[in-house]
């Protein structure tokens, strides 16, 4: 365990020198909610500014824990640095735990920077237990993509990650009803569908205080699943080779 | 004889890895004793990298059995009793050398310190550049440095001079020999087979999965056929030459024969009852890497086999001499 833990705080520190992590998970989602959140229309039954706040929240700490993740485990299996920890008395899960760790670690500032902005920049006003299950709930959301990012990134080379991270990333944010809610017609039907709207629609319904659907909670825990499973395959049969 | 009693460091038990119809490592038993320094050689392909890589539990035998200080090799490996150096083994981008060293020795049950470490590896002046940033004789520095982080009783090391200039190399096998004075046991698979000469006390050879040799330096030259006898002899009968006592190996170029023997003497009295009369008469000792090439050239032609694989480590070899 302590070994893990040191691992984490290296992944930590060396992340803060990653300027396209910073871009991507705090950069990119803060200035889109400078600029978006005064614009639209209630959504979701709550108002804009807090329909974006979780959006942009969202968008940001699940396309850190994904693109971040995916593109440099692939990256340190070619270069043979997951070899290399192999031969410490690191057990031999410890690099996989270690990086969703940092995934959890990393993504709390992107979520609790667009709800800072979202209090005081989008005038959202939230009872304090409601700020913290949104921001729990975002997290969390976010967190499972640290998954899809470790079956990626170890079955695929870095060139191929590249793409595939981008293609997911782009596919769940507009689908998710990241970048404007989904309302009604076929992009919903299928947008409901996935782990980033399940998120940001339970996020919404706590806000909205209405009940939440059993489904969305459900929705989340299969994704979480399938992702689990999907990474499980990939480590497994990738076991030989790195 | 006084070891006899001692338990193994290292025991290979019949241990095969086939990949698919491909045999890469084929039959191997061998053991290591404590306190040994060993040579792994053999051609590219012979299954010095698979057998490693078994050893060290990254890939697991097909078949046989694999034991590391009366354990298996994955509990070994994290136990902290190895300290190991790979080829394929690379380092976390974007730290610097000092973090790197801290987080592996961090890692370790019995750590040393950083410093020496440092010191050791030769890596004081760059420890804090960032890994990504260094030299290809850096980076295996780097790495050297990952394998001795902590307090081990085996060392193994996949060709550890790969890419070091000479006095990199040198400063390298010197501190190698205060971790083996400290009682520690050395495997090396080295392509520099001066290396092998100087540094073990054992050589193993491997070719198509299988040890084909082991024993001292000495003991392997001497096995290959201990002389290389060659002269001049204008018209000479092929047929006769490869009939003549103690030949090894047959090289004829022109009117210049050169023989590998294992009794010079013999052979070459052979020659002369049969009444030729050569010139230009030369007796010299094998070294290590004409061995080495005579008894894998040997295996390879025994099976019948391509001599590709002992072939492309001569041309590597050559071509190393010549630069």
């Amino acid at each position: 365990m302590r070994g893990i833990l040191l691992l984490t705080r290296t992944e930590i520190s060396r992340l803060r020198r990653n300027k396209r992590y910073l871009l991507f998970t705090i950069a990119l989602p803060v200035i889109l909610y400078l600029i978006v959140a005064k614009q639209g229309k209630a959504a979701y039954g709550v108002q804009f500014a807090a329909y974006y706040m979780v959006a942009m929240a969202t968008f940001g700490s699940f396309s850190g824990a994904l693109n971040g993740n995916a593109i440099r485990i692939s990256e340190e299996r070619k270069v043979g640095w997951i070899r290399q920890l192999r031969l410490t008395p690191l057990p031999a899960n410890a690099y996989l735990v270690a990086k969703i760790l940092t995934s959890m670690v990393t993504t709390i500032p992107s979520v609790v920077i667009v709800l800072v902005l979202g209090r005081f920049y989008g005038g959202v006003h939230l009872p304090l237990w409601q700020w913290f299950v949104v921001a729990v709930i975002v997290w969390l959301g976010a967190t499972i993509f640290a998954a899809l990012a470790v079956a990626i990134g170890y079955r695929f080379a870095p060139d191929q990650v590249q793409p595939i991270a981008m293609l997911i990333y782009f596919v769940f944010s507009t689908l998710g009803g990241i970048w404007f809610p989904l309302t009604s017609g076929v992009l919903q039907k299928i947008g409901e569908g996935t782990p980033t709207y399940e998120t940001v629609k339970i996020s919404t319904d706590v806000i909205g205080s209405l009940t939440v659907p059993p489904g969305l909670i459900i929705g989340l825990v299969v994704w979480l699943a399938i992702f689990a499973g999907l990474a499980t395959l990939s480590v497994r049969s990738m076991a030989e080779t790195v | 004889m006084s070891q006899s009693g001692t338990r193994p460091v290292v025991s290979f038990e019949n241990v095969s890895k086939h990949y698919g119809s491909l045999k890469a490592v084929d039959g191997l038993s061998l053991d290591l004793r404590p306190g040994e320094t060993v040579a792994l050689l053999g051609p590219n392909g012979a299954g010095k990298s698979t057998s490693l890589d078994m050893l060290l539990a990254l890939r697991k035998p097909t078949s046989g059995k694999i034991r590391m200080f009366g354990s298996d090799p994955y509990h070994a490996v994290k136990s902290g009793q190895v300290g190991a150096m790979l080829q394929s083994g690379g380092l976390m981008p974007e730290v610097t050398v000092r973090e790197l060293v801290t987080l592996v020795a961090g890692l370790h049950p019995r750590p040393v310190p950083v410093a020496t470490t440092l010191r050791r590896a030769g890596l004081e002046s760059v420890a804090d550049q960032r890994v990504d940033r260094l030299s290809g004789g850096q980076t295996q520095r780097v790495r050297f440095a990952l394998a001795i982080v902590g307090e081990c009783d085996l060392i193994v090391l996949d060709e550890p001079t790969t890419a070091m200039d000479v006095e990199t190399r040198q400063r390298f096998w010197a501190s190698m020999k205060e971790e083996v004075a400290e009682g520690k046991t050395l495997l090396f698979a080295t392509h520099y087979l001066e290396e092998a000469d100087q540094a073990a006390d054992r050589v193993l050879v491997i070719n198509r999965g299988r040890l084909l040799a082991d024993g001292t330096p000495a003991e392997i030259k001497a096995r290959a056929g201990a002389k290389q006898l060659s002269f001049r002899l204008p018209a000479v009968n092929e047929s006769f030459l490869l009939g003549l006592p103690g030949l090894v190996s047959l090289d004829v170029r022109g009117e210049v024969v050169h023989i590998q023997t294992s009794d010079s003497d013999a052979t070459l009295y052979e020659v002369l009852d049969a009444g030729y009369r050569p010139s230009e008469i030369e007796v010299s000792g094998l070294g290590l890497e004409q061995a080495f090439l005579a008894i894998t050239a040997e295996d390879d032609r025994d099976a019948g086999a391509e001599p590709g694989a002992a072939q492309t480590a001569q041309t590597a070899q050559t071509a190393r001499t010549a630069r």
